[in-house]
């Protein structure tokens, strides 16, 4: 497999101060990577980094063989107007850009791709409900469903479990294990350790600078834990180079 | 014999010559007066002459109904010795704009001892129907008010009690002239006669112009005297002249209309078969052009109420104003 | 009775037929970017608006005198520079689009009243420069009617990205380049039916039917298209009916449109099936499952 993603020195930061420090890896093609680190890692900064919202300090990120339109993005919070009069249909159909366009007619096979994401997210019937009247997990369901359209080569997922229950985050994790078995490059940001052990084969531990990338059982040792928080208490503050400490 | 004491007496003899001298010119240096609207202005520089540095606060075109004060003319306020005021609550924004400037001098309001006419309302749905409304056709005379009989009880949408535009009557300009030249002649008592004699030399004209008038607006034919006008400022010259001016506007700029006023004013203008409707300088004329349309009667000209036209327009002074008004309405009407 | 009450009015009189057509071009074009406005928490934005074309009509009044072409242009100029200026300081940093509007209408304004003043006639520029729907002429309507159309064209047009932009923005700069156009172009469809409708028929007027039956259509449709249709419906019989009344009482008829709009809208605030009052407090009687 080749490397999707390459980080190459890459600083990552708001106002020139750094959220990132110094990433040096690769993300294979074709992988399922949990981020995990303590807050204020750099994590999600991190994602932001990949889609292009934010520019490089130092260093770069290099993008290999995925054009814009195959890179799909799931914002920890995302902007929606709630309260804007769409519906769920309306809502997942927004996956379907990237074939229609601004003024394309939807073509016959697409409402019934519309009503197979809605189901693959468990929420067929939901259809013409206002996405302002959704909970909090049928949203994420809603906009997981969108994703699903979207047929994305890259996904990338900032928190995408943060806050629902437990049912709606299994079935969610059966889609992304769909998306993994068809060969797409998956980058997820999660906080829960145990979600992360049970399903996520490749792991990479942020604590503004690498703590360890690599199979999940290596890197979600205590070891590697106690370092990252480590590393973030010593950085806490101080916003210039932060040397490795002491392992 | 050269003495210190010739050369102290001719030194104190030059010193109390040169004091004498900016004095002598000081007799010579105008006196400051602000005059609140053109119309106004040109009667006050003809009567002031050279004696008077005049500033006019609403210049030519301009409307005075909306008019907002500027620092500008409120430094003219401050340093002026006489203010000239129409009256009749025609400068709303007048008294603010005084004390806010500190006006000491001497206010002359022009309109003192013109018999005013009482605003009416134009509440009538049905001109068929209200015969007691129709102030237009009957010429009450009554104790205070000659002319219009209206006695409303409802306040105006518009300023004040009283038609303000009392300048329209060239028997009231004549008041105006004798209001102006009075109170030059207490500001300033050393040109008094030469303001007595601008003065007659301006009511001669005036009078002179009257006669003509008169004359044009005689020969009107009799079912020709209703005259359709943006806005209510003619009420002095259709009670001179036993004429009817109708508007769907009220007597200030600012109020809107009804479709009601509008309808009525066409049925009237239909029913009365009148040919000719007119528009006004300082008005948005789409509303008489729209009338205009549906009535087929054509846009007899512009008239001129509330202000003067610029230098080069027909309207450049009073009575340049009032001549070109009231030729405009005899070659409309008459023909 | 009906006859003489409701289309005598517009049988016997051109004026009234003409102010009826100018109020449903309105309705037709102003309302849909209206329910627009509203969606987006922009509403206020057409007051703002009548200010910040200020010094465009002074400018056009400098150059080309009373003429009401000459200062509908500058007024038009004026109110995209603004809303674009607007537009795109709220993409651009981190001022949201409110403030940085209002920051720019001020400043439209300041210039507009610094520019009348120094150069200016003692005329009331913006009384002569906004109409009554009494007076509508033939350019006028043909302005109206113009606007209206190439409002709904664009609208129709816009569609799908114009909604993304309002529901998602996020999403639509991810996945096209189309988010800065349709941003925009929304704002020149706010200033163009604003601008003609002061032209036409006053700002009161103007404003009050591009918001007012928005407002009032969100108590009785759900779906855009539906507020849409509600929002122009009721845009359309309060004309009608603000007229008559305007002819069968002597009422001001701009005031009187956005009035009976007003009632509507007090009357969907209290009757309307969707969130309204009344609706809000019925005890349920049985759950939707």
């Amino acid at each position: 497999m080749s490397a999707a993603l390459v980080f190459k020195n890459l600083t990552l930061g708001y106002d020139r101060l750094p959220a990132v420090q110094q990433l040096d890896t690769e993300i294979q093609e074709g992988s399922l990577t949990a981020i995990v680190g303590p807050n204020g890692a750099g994590k999600s900064t991190l994602l932001k980094g990949v889609t292009g919202a934010l520019s490089p300090l130092e260093g770069q990120v290099h993008i290999d063989g995925f054009r814009d339109e195959e890179i799909a993005y799931l914002p920890q919070q995302s902007e929606i107007d709630r309260s804007f009069p769409i519906c769920v249909v309306d809502l997942v159909a927004m996956g379907l850009w990237h074939e229609i366009g601004a003024f394309g007619r939807l073509r016959p096979a697409m409402p019934a791709r519309l009503d197979a994401a809605i189901a693959a997210v468990g929420l067929t019937g939901f259809e013409k409900r206002s996405i302002g009247s959704l909970s909090g997990g049928q949203m994420q369901r809603a906009l997981f469903a969108r994703l699903l359209l979207q047929d994305a080569q890259l996904v990338l997922l900032d928190e995408p479990f943060a806050a629902i229950d437990t049912k709606t985050m299994a079935d969610l994790i059966d889609v992304i294990k769909g998306w993994h078995s068809e060969g797409r490059t998956v980058l997820a940001v999660l906080h829960d350790n145990n979600t992360v052990g049970a399903h996520f084969p490749q792991t990479m531990m942020l604590a503004r600078e690498l703590v360890a990338h690599g199979p999940t059982a290596k890197v979600l040792t205590s070891e590697n834990q106690f370092r990252a928080r480590q590393m973030c208490e010593a950085c806490a503050g101080t916003p210039h180079v932060c040397g490795k400490t002491a392992a | 014999m050269t003495s210190l004491r010739s050369v102290f007496a001719s030194a104190t003899a030059l010193a109390t010559l040169s004091f004498t001298i900016p004095t002598a010119s000081w007799a010579e240096q105008p006196i400051p007066v602000v005059a609140t609207f053109s119309i106004l202005g040109d009667m006050v520089e003809r009567i002031g002459g050279e004696h008077i540095a005049l500033t006019t606060l609403v210049g030519p075109e301009g409307d005075a109904h909306v008019y907002q004060p500027t620092p500008k003319a409120a430094r003219s306020v401050a340093e002026a010795d006489l203010l000239f005021m129409n009256g009749l609550e025609f400068e709303g924004w007048l008294e603010r704009l005084a004390e806010a400037a500190s006006f000491d001098g001497a206010m002359v309001v022009a309109t003192t001892g013109v018999s005013p006419i009482a605003f009416e309302e134009h509440e009538d749905d049905d001109h068929d129907e209200h015969d007691e409304h129709a102030g237009h056709d009957e010429h009450d005379e009554h104790d205070e008010h000659a002319g219009h009989d209206e006695h409303d009880e409802h306040a105006g949408h518009d300023h004040g009690t009283f038609d303000p535009h009392a300048w329209q009557s060239l028997d009231n300009a004549v008041i105006y002239a004798n209001n102006i030249a009075a109170g030059l002649a207490q500001a300033d008592p050393a040109n008094a006669s030469e303001y007595y004699t601008n003065r007659a030399a301006f009511v001669a004209e005036i009078v002179a112009l009257k006669s003509d008038i008169d004359a044009m607006m005689a020969a009107l034919p009799a079912d020709k005297r209703t005259v359709v006008t943006p806005h209510d400022a003619f009420g002095y010259f259709a009670e001179a002249y036993d004429l009817t001016f109708e508007a769907p506007q009220g007597m200030s700029t600012e109020s809107e209309v009804s479709a009601a006023d509008v309808a009525a004013l066409i049925t009237q203008i239909r029913r009365e078969s009148i040919s000719a409707v007119f528009i006004e300088s300082i008005t948005d004329n789409r509303m008489m052009e729209q009338i205009a349309n549906e009535t087929g009667a054509t846009i007899g000209g512009t008239l001129y109420s509330d202000a003067l036209s610029g230098e080069t327009g027909p309207a450049s002074t009073y009575l340049d104003m009032m001549r070109h008004n009231a030729t405009t309405l005899s070659e409309a009407l008459g023909s | 009775m009906i006859w003489d009450l409701m289309l005598a009015p517009f049988a016997d009189f051109g004026f009234m037929r003409r102010a009826l057509l100018g109020c449903i071009a309105v309705s037709v074009g102003a309302t849909p970017v209206g329910v627009f406005l509203m969606l987006r928490h922009m509403s206020l934005t057409g007051d703002a608006m009548a200010h910040a074309i200020l010094p465009g009509a002074a400018i056009g009044y400098l150059v080309s005198g009373l003429s009401l072409g000459a200062m509908t242009i500058g007024g038009l100029v004026a109110g995209m520079i603004v809303a674009l200026a607007s537009g795109f300081v709220a993409r651009v940093t981190s001022l949201r689009e409110d403030a940085s509007l209002a920051a720019f209408y001020l400043i439209s304004l300041a210039l507009g009243v610094l520019i009348v003043s120094t150069h200016g006639n003692n005329v009331d520029l913006m009384h002569v420069l906004f109409g009554t729907v009494l007076a509508l002429d033939d350019t006028a309507l043909i302005l109206l009617c113009s606007f209206a159309s190439l409002s709904v064209l664009v609208l129709a047009l816009l569609f799908r990205p114009l909604v993304l932009e309002c529901a998602d923005p996020q999403f639509l700069r991810s996945v096209s380049k189309l988010s800065g156009v349709t941003h925009f172009t929304f704002l020149a469809l706010v200033v163009m039916n604003l601008v003609g409708g002061f032209h036409a028929l006053g700002t009161l007027m103007a404003v009050g039917i591009m918001i007012l039956p928005g407002a009032a259509a969100r108590f009785w449709a759900e779906s855009i298209a539906g507020l849409i249709a509600v929002a122009a419906l009721i845009a359309m019989f309060s004309s009608l009916i603000g007229l008559l009344l305007s002819f069968h009482y002597s009422l001001p008829s701009g005031p009187a449109i956005i009035l009976v709009a007003g009632v509507g809208y007090g009357l969907s605030l209290i009757f309307g099936p969707v969130g309204g009052a009344i609706a809000q407090n019925l005890p349920r009687r049985k759950f939707e499952t």
